[in-house]
């Protein structure tokens, strides 16, 4: 049976239902992210008495599409305004490690290198001082973030959005002595969901987590930071809405294809995402416990389900209607679950399955504006 | 216009026309180059007192499909065996990195890394028991992709300690410059390389390209490389001085013809041809020594040459089998030039006349490979 690390991609290519272009939440998330991604830049160019002359920076689950490098060139726009604030020399080496699973589209990021070079040549030509202006050198590691990915001390800065809410695995103990599913009719955590689901979700989150906070703290320097942004609550219960009524909905969209024999209802229960959207506490908790890091700051952000969409172009579908939010909300989630919807379900229903969704979407929003609430934390390692 | 480092790269996947299942030449060569390879990793290994923490070690032009992995796995191993011998601990850390254009298939590589990681991790269990009284031998070992043109920097400064290529340095980084100017650039009048009639100005123009490419890609490595450093380096050339002699180009000339039988059909314009010149030079032991010594960053350990056969690997029919070995190694440089509807026919019609010439020879392509200190 194929895992998450084997599985686990956006939607691939440019085409319609692509991760490139439905991806607009995730941009709108990573503008969010850029000031404390800026004010890290800050902290680690002013510790240095001397210019750093190699820099490491990884972002860890960059995906595909036009997002990837926006994250590198605003992360090389910080470094240059801070080197120019602070009349320093701008790192002489810049090395940028982007790291995703095994199956993410790595060649489509690839293949707009040539133009993302000429870009940050000019980038570099814009500031007056003419010391300013690194050589960058922008690679990939595969793999899974959970683990180690990078050599001993070899990172000043760890970015990473939008991917942390993604599990290593779906968490154990959610089938019953009989191999049945415990969380029936969902494929998540939601007010049905008994105790036991909660939990084994809780603790696979917990493993994942702190084994993330090892793996880097082996991978960083000493005073290096770490700025993640991901889906979290801020509510303790881990069933409130605004963390879990996307998948509530999906589930929902499932369950009415059940009762017309379209899906099998234990198909339904047996799917549990590989998914958790944890709340601060939960965060602080393996921080102190791992012990490398401390938290440098922490902010909460609401995030409309079709948010970003002011920064895409084409509100239309291909027959030039315009989309119902319900819509647009749709092929956002489709662009990231379906490849792991696909390998359980089958890729025959995912139109219908996606459609059916995009009505209940609509209809909700349209009584309820649930918003998702995305979390922004900075650590710094310790010296 | 789309340059070479925009278009070139190995036809994907792993169907009948893929890289993945033409390659036997560029296989056989890596296989001939082993020897030096560990002679490399034992001398890198040796100059050092100790075990050596973290160790960077870059395959060039990697392309894709099996002989991408198989390179590395062998890298790996020879490092175990070696140090094995040494009776000392493998590198702590090793970084492999692997490098080609940036429409190469990166994603194909990738999803073989799981299986790759689990065999690399059975070498380690396999060798952990050879050395019972040593613990944690083995290494850690950081796979990463690096897109980019191996003409300029790739790298940090000193960050790697061996860089191996294979059948990659004969590609140039662009159709030689000296052949911007348009009569000179048509002038290899229905020829796709150099031949037996090309005007002396286009040879030059290519003899030079060559040369600053060579240079230019000798300088950025050995930035690169640690004091100490090594590359192994494989690639096709030519037998003599002779710009055309035929280990050199012959493959290109049949090609040229298969063209040319298409021009009086109506199905290619003949200044299309003409204007053809392919980004690839077949470079002489006279002109390799001489640019090395000219770069003067590196001196030379060996350099030794090949004779490889055109059907190597290839059992029966083998116009059609050396032909799909071509395509899947030229098709996206031809296809921008020629439009991809007379593909099919151009290489049939090229198996043909194949077909016809290993009836009469066995042709053979030159080799060189060449082992370099910093």
């Amino acid at each position: 049976m194929e895992t998450v690390v084997e599985t686990l991609h956006m939607n691939k290519g440019a085409g319609e239902t692509s991760y490139a272009m439905n991806s607009f939440v995730q941009r709108k998330i990573i503008s969010l992210t850029n000031q404390a991604t800026e004010k890290a830049i800050m902290e680690i160019l002013c510790s240095k008495r001397r210019p750093i002359t190699k820099m490491g920076i990884a972002d860890l689950g960059c995906s595909s599409g036009p997002n990837a490098l926006r994250v590198i060139s605003e992360i090389v726009e910080a470094i240059n305004a801070t080197s120019s604030l602070l009349n320093h020399q701008a790192p002489k080496e810049l090395m940028f490690y982007m790291n995703d699973l095994f199956t993410n589209d790595f060649n489509n990021i690839f293949a707009s290198l040539p133009s993302f070079h000429k870009k940050i040549r000019q980038q570099k030509s814009n500031y007056n001082n003419g010391n300013i202006g690194s050589n960058c050198f922008v690679s990939a590691v595969p793999g899974s973030f959970y683990g180690r990915l990078f050599p001993t001390k070899s990172l000043h800065f760890v970015h990473s959005s939008s991917s942390l809410h993604w599990l290593s695995q779906v968490p154990c103990g959610l089938e019953d002595e009989r191999g049945r599913g415990l969380n029936k009719g969902k494929l998540y955590i939601s007010k049905s969901s008994p105790n036991c689901v909660l939990e084994a979700y809780l603790q696979q989150f917990q493993n994942n987590f702190s084994q993330f906070l090892e793996s880097r703290s082996q991978e960083m320097i000493n005073g290096g930071l770490m700025v993640l942004s991901f889906m979290g609550r801020k509510s303790k219960d881990p069933t409130s809405a605004n963390c879990c009524y996307q998948w509530e909905l999906l589930a929902n969209a499932l369950m009415t294809m059940v009762s017309e024999g379209l899906v099998k209802e234990e198909d339904v229960d047996s799917f549990n995402a590989p998914y958790y959207a944890p709340c601060f506490e939960e965060l602080k908790i393996e921080i102190e416990k791992e012990g490398s890091f401390m938290v440098n700051s922490y902010e909460t952000y609401e995030v409309d389900w079709d948010d970003g969409m002011e920064l895409q172009s084409d509100d239309n579908d291909l027959l030039g209607r315009k989309m119902s939010s319900g819509e647009r909300v749709a092929k956002t989630i489709r662009a990231v679950v379906e490849s792991m919807l696909e390998s359980h379900f089958g890729s025959h229903i995912m139109d219908d399955l996606f459609q059916r969704y995009a009505k209940l979407v609509e209809d909700h929003l349209s009584k309820t504006r649930t918003k998702y609430i995305n979390l922004v934390i900075s650590l710094v390692k310790r010296q | 216009m789309e340059t070479v480092v925009e278009t070139l790269h190995m036809n994907k996947g792993a169907g009948e026309t893929s890289y993945a299942m033409n390659s036997s030449v560029q296989r056989k060569l890596i296989s001939l180059t082993k020897q030096a390879v560990e002679k490399a990793i034992k001398e890198i290994l040796c100059s050092q007192r100790g075990p050596i923490m973290k160790m960077g070690i870059a395959d060039l032009g990697c392309s894709s499909g099996p002989n991408t992995l198989m390179v590395i796995s062998e890298l790996v191993q020879t490092i175990y065996a070696t140090s094995n011998t040494l009776n000392r601990l493998a590198p702590k850390e090793l970084m492999l990195y692997l490098n080609d254009l940036f429409t190469n298939d990166f994603n194909n590589i990738f999803t073989s890394l799981p299986s790759f990681h689990k065999k690399i991790k059975q070498e380690k269990e396999n060798n952990q028991s050879k050395n019972n009284n040593i613990r944690d031998f083995g290494s850690t070992c950081f796979v990463s992709a690096v897109p980019g043109t191996f003409y300029g920097r790739l790298f940090p400064t000193k960050s790697i300690n061996f860089f191996h290529s294979s059948s990659s340095l004969h590609w140039l980084s662009r159709v030689p410059s000296g052949l911007k100017d348009e009569s000179v650039r048509r002038s290899n009048k229905g020829k796709l390389y150099i031949s037996k009639t090309t005007p002396n100005s286009v040879i030059e123009a290519y003899s030079q390209q060559f040369q600053n490419d060579f240079s230019c890609f000798l300088e950025s490595r050995s930035l690169e490389l640690v004091d100490g450093g090594r590359m192994v380096l494989s690639f096709m050339g030519r037998e003599s001085m002779d710009p055309a002699a035929p280990y050199g180009c012959y493959h290109w000339e049949l090609l040229a013809q298969a063209l040319m039988t298409m021009v009086p059909e109506g199905l290619v314009e003949e200044e299309k041809v003409d204007s053809f010149n392919a980004p690839y030079y077949a470079c002489c032991y006279e002109e390799l020594k001489m640019v090395i010594e000219n770069e003067g960053s590196f001196s030379v350990d060996s350099l030794e040459t090949y004779e490889i056969d055109w059907d190597e690997g290839i059992k029966s029919e083998k116009g059609e089998g050396f032909a799909r070995l071509v395509r899947a190694a030229y098709e996206s440089l031809l296809e921008y030039h020629f439009g991809s509807h007379i593909m099919d026919d151009l290489f049939g019609r090229y198996a043909q006349l194949l077909d016809h010439h290993f009836s009469k020879t066995r042709p053979k392509f030159l080799a060189f490979n060449i082992s370099l200190v910093k």
